[in-house]
């Protein structure tokens, strides 16, 4: 019995031995792998171009679906003349609207277009959540995913900054990005309903995701066209 | 004044000259846009559906405007989409730009306008079907699958990353009616498994962006699965043949063992079989009169009654005496019965392996003792000596029904017949009790569990106590005590325990008959054929039991020797006057000599005598 129970022992030890000793090496791998060293497991930019794109949809759906449900529940029936009016805030950033002028956008231009557009929606999609969490008109599920959004929009800048640095350094587009600091246009203050303002706020952001979105994917089919494309 | 007549005339010929005609013209009907479809979301066409033309010709206009724009455009291309459609090309296609359109429907007598309707072409691209389907089978492995891949419309630029599609499959065999449908994502490629050999599938494939409408399905590409059964049919004929060889051997156990099966699921269930003992009469009677229900009429049974069917499994050692005190044990070695009487199925009957003695011989020598109890004192004592005689009769009489005899082991043995306890506790009676008891050694299928346990809790020990030094000391061995528990579930712990040994060999006394005052207790070692019970002293090794082989011709039991020839013989003499004591004469001698047997003899743990072979004559 006592040899067992030696026995028992040694191996727990060297197990944890193992898992910590692994542990450690890992770690000091990423210490050490700074200046993408041969042997350090680094990120591709395909692959960094993955996770954004997949990010991107992730948001969209969330939009398509808050869009749907302000639509079905709050605005039934509400024939489209009125829209015309509409004016999106981010109107007043140029993006290309057609596959030509898309394509023959250069490639910083356009990551600077979508780092504008992400930037543009930060505060108002926080004002959004706001209105969406004080007024009770929305069911919870609804008012978490607002603010979701806001929260993924952020994540998603954070994401597209360290592709356009990847890329910056990988020297396939130039330095010539200006950082932003606080985004060029400001939000509207409408004397509209609030409703009709959170409504137009969707639509609006709908559009721009998509935007974002397929930006993203030429950007990824352009620079790094190996799958998906 | 004759101009306004004439206008009101021309005006009232315009107005009813057609009513006159049987039409009427109107101005057109409200048309309305329908659709707008973008197949690549580069270029879309928008269609109306005009209403009433009022019966003139009418022309439709579509006008939209763009987002932010108020300048008002006209549909560039009327032609290309076919009728009342507008066709927008590149160059007027913006995406991500809201366009408001409206048709507008004219003829001579007006126009109407139609809806207006917000479309952002961004949202309504619907593709043409995937392209170039191609369906092959691939047999790489052993289960044959399908591998279907396409190609997306060409006008679709997927390749820049414009358009992102996915698609979708759905498959079915031919005759059949449900479509297997199966999402491949963005693959193009997709695998589908699950196939029936020999079948013709049919397969289509569509595709949709990933905000838009899903396209038409493709044209349907045909495949023929080949026949591939073979494999997995052979699998489950080896299957098949497997349980049922399985099957046919366990059928085959099960009919071996069929008897044993049933005795283990549905065991019999035994029944008290105590011939001449009715149950009823013992229900009905009082307590006081118990006794006399035990006397059963036709008991012992008469020599006309079928002595096949009795089995006595219990011998009642009987040895007479002149004086009336003088009681010893009896063997009763009429009573077994041979094997082969095996014909009732109680499992109650554990005194399995007990042969019988000749039946006549109990019978007689019941008959026997009868009349020796009756010239004894006339007690009560006595006649209920006789009732119990009569039920160890009984018992004798249904041991010998059902003798379930193994191996030669004598299962009767006198049977111990206890004093009953009122004698027991009474020692000044003990004389005429003792005298008067008979010793029965029931074998323990004589004994049904717990009805005379109470009859021989006492008496063994009784005696003891009782028996003077004149007596043959008779030691019941330690398994002795087993029959006197109250429990006596098994055949082998009776059997053992009815040991009466007669200890007082060297005595030299007269032999039991003569000298013994009360009940004796001996060894039965041999009954001559002369149906003369040799007993023997008891050892005081606690083997108080010698086989039995046989009873010869002169009434002499034959007691066997492990390994040695049994063929011990005694003269008696034929009286049966004299059995009593010539027993005992020859009972000296044998016993010195079975001593010597015994010395030799390697008797089983419990020691038993078997009488293998009934004798001719009843033992007194």
């Amino acid at each position: 019995m006592p040899g067992n129970i030696r026995s028992v022992s040694i191996v727990w030890v060297v197990l944890v031995c193992i898992l910590f000793c692994s542990r450690l090496t890992s770690v000091g791998a990423a210490s050490i792998c700074t200046n993408s060293q041969a042997g350090c497991h680094v990120i591709t930019l395909a692959n960094l171009f993955d996770r954004v794109i997949q990010h991107s949809a992730k948001i969209q759906s969330f939009t398509n679906y808050l869009h749907s449900e302000f639509e079905q529940y709050f605005l039934p029936g509400k024939n489209q003349i009125g829209r015309v009016s509409r004016n999106c805030h981010t109107s007043t950033i140029l993006t290309p609207n057609g596959k030509e002028n898309a394509q023959s956008m250069a490639r910083e231009e356009l990551t600077e277009v979508i780092l504008k557009l992400l930037l543009a929606w930060r505060d108002p999609l926080w004002q959004f959540h706001q209105s969406m969490a004080h007024h009770h008109d929305f069911n919870n599920f609804s008012s978490n995913k607002a603010l979701e959004m806001s929260d993924m929009v952020h994540e998603l800048r954070k994401g597209v900054e360290k592709v356009s640095e990847k890329m910056q350094k990988l020297g396939i587009i130039s330095n010539s990005i200006r950082r932003l600091a606080s985004p060029e246009t400001s939000v509207q203050n409408d004397s509209e309903q609030h409703l009709m303002k959170d409504y137009d706020l969707l639509y609006c952001f709908r559009r721009d995701s998509n935007k974002v979105q397929n930006y993203l994917m030429i950007l990824k089919c352009r620079i790094v066209p190996e799958y998906g494309c | 004044m004759r101009k306004s007549l004439g206008m009101t005339l021309l005006w009232f010929v315009l107005v009813f000259a057609p009513r006159a005609e049987g039409t009427r013209y109107s101005p057109p009907g409200k048309p309305t846009l329908t659709r707008c479809r973008s197949p690549e979301k580069e270029t879309f066409t928008c269609w109306w559906e005009p209403g009433s033309d009022g019966g003139l010709p009418t022309t439709y206009a579509l006008y939209y405007c763009k987002e932010n724009s108020d300048a008002v455009h006209e549909c560039p291309d009327y032609q290309t989409a076919g009728e009342n459609s507008c066709f927008f090309n590149k160059n007027d296609t913006s995406i991500w730009v809201n366009y408001n359109i409206t048709v507008v429907a004219t003829n001579a007598l007006g126009s109407s306008f139609s809806d207006p309707v917000d479309i952002d072409v961004v949202y309504i691209v619907e593709p043409n079907p995937p392209e170039r389907l191609t369906v092959t089978v691939m047999e790489d492995t052993s289960w044959p699958f399908l591998r279907v891949s396409w190609e997306p419309p060409h006008k679709a630029d997927t390749r820049s990353g414009w358009i992102t599609l996915i698609y979708e499959i759905r498959v079915k065999l031919e005759q059949e009616t449900e479509w297997e449908m199966h999402l491949a994502g963005q693959q193009k490629m997709f695998n589908i498994f699950s196939l029936r050999s020999g079948g013709k599938y049919l397969v289509q494939v569509r595709c949709k962006p990933d905000q838009g409408f899903w396209s038409e399905w493709s044209p349907a590409s045909q495949i023929k699965v080949p026949e591939y059964f073979h494999q997995e049919k052979s699998v489950w004929l080896l299957v098949t043949v497997f349980s049922a060889f399985i099957f046919l051997i366990l059928t085959w156990l099960l009919h071996l063992n069929s008897r044993s099966l049933k005795h283990f699921i549905l065991p019999p269930v035994p029944g008290p079989k105590i011939k001449g003992f009715d149950n009823q009469l013992l229900k009905n009677c009082k307590s006081g009169e118990v006794f006399s229900t035990l006397v059963v009429s036709d008991f012992p049974p008469t020599a006309s009654s079928n002595y096949e069917d009795l089995l006595v499994e219990y011998l009642e050692v009987y040895v007479p005496t002149e004086q009336e005190q003088l009681e010893s044990k009896k063997l009763h070695n009429g009573c077994l019965k041979c094997e082969g009487s095996t014909s009732d199925s109680d499992s109650g009957r554990g005194s399995c392996d007990s042969r019988t003695l000749l039946l006549d011989k109990c019978g007689e020598a019941k008959e026997d003792e009868r009349q020796k109890d009756q010239r004894s004192a006339g007690t009560d004592a006595e006649r209920q000596q006789q009732g119990w005689e009569g039920e160890a009769m009984a018992y004798a009489h249904e041991d010998m029904v059902s003798p379930d005899i193994s191996g030669g082991r004598v299962k009767t043995w006198p049977s111990v017949f206890s004093p009953l306890p009122q004698f027991s506790l009474h020692p000044q009676e003990q004389q005429s009790s003792l005298e008067m008891a008979k010793q029965h050694y029931l074998s323990d299928s004589l004994f049904p569990p717990g009805s005379t346990t109470s009859y021989f809790t006492q008496p063994v020990h009784s005696i003891k106590e009782v028996l003077g030094p004149s007596y043959w000391e008779f030691s019941s061995g330690s398994k002795q005590s087993d029959l006197l528990h109250p429990h006596m579930p098994s055949c082998r712990q009776l059997q053992a325990h009815s040991d009466v040994n007669i200890s007082r060999i060297g005595r030299k006394e007269v032999p039991p008959p003569a000298g013994l005052q009360s009940t004796e207790y001996a060894d039965i070692q041999r009954v001559t054929q002369g149906e003369t019970v040799l007993v023997q002293p008891k050892m005081p090794q606690g083997e108080d039991y010698s086989k039995v082989k046989g009873v010869d011709r002169d009434n002499m039991l034959l007691l066997q020797r492990e390994g040695m020839e049994s063929d011990e013989q005694q003269e008696t003499n034929g009286s049966k006057e004299d059995s009593c004591t010539s027993p005992t004469v020859t009972t000296t001698k044998k016993i010195h000599s079975a001593t010597r047997i015994r010395g030799e003899m390697l008797l089983a743990a419990n020691g038993y005598v078997d009488t293998a072979t009934i004798c001719s004559q009843p033992i007194q």
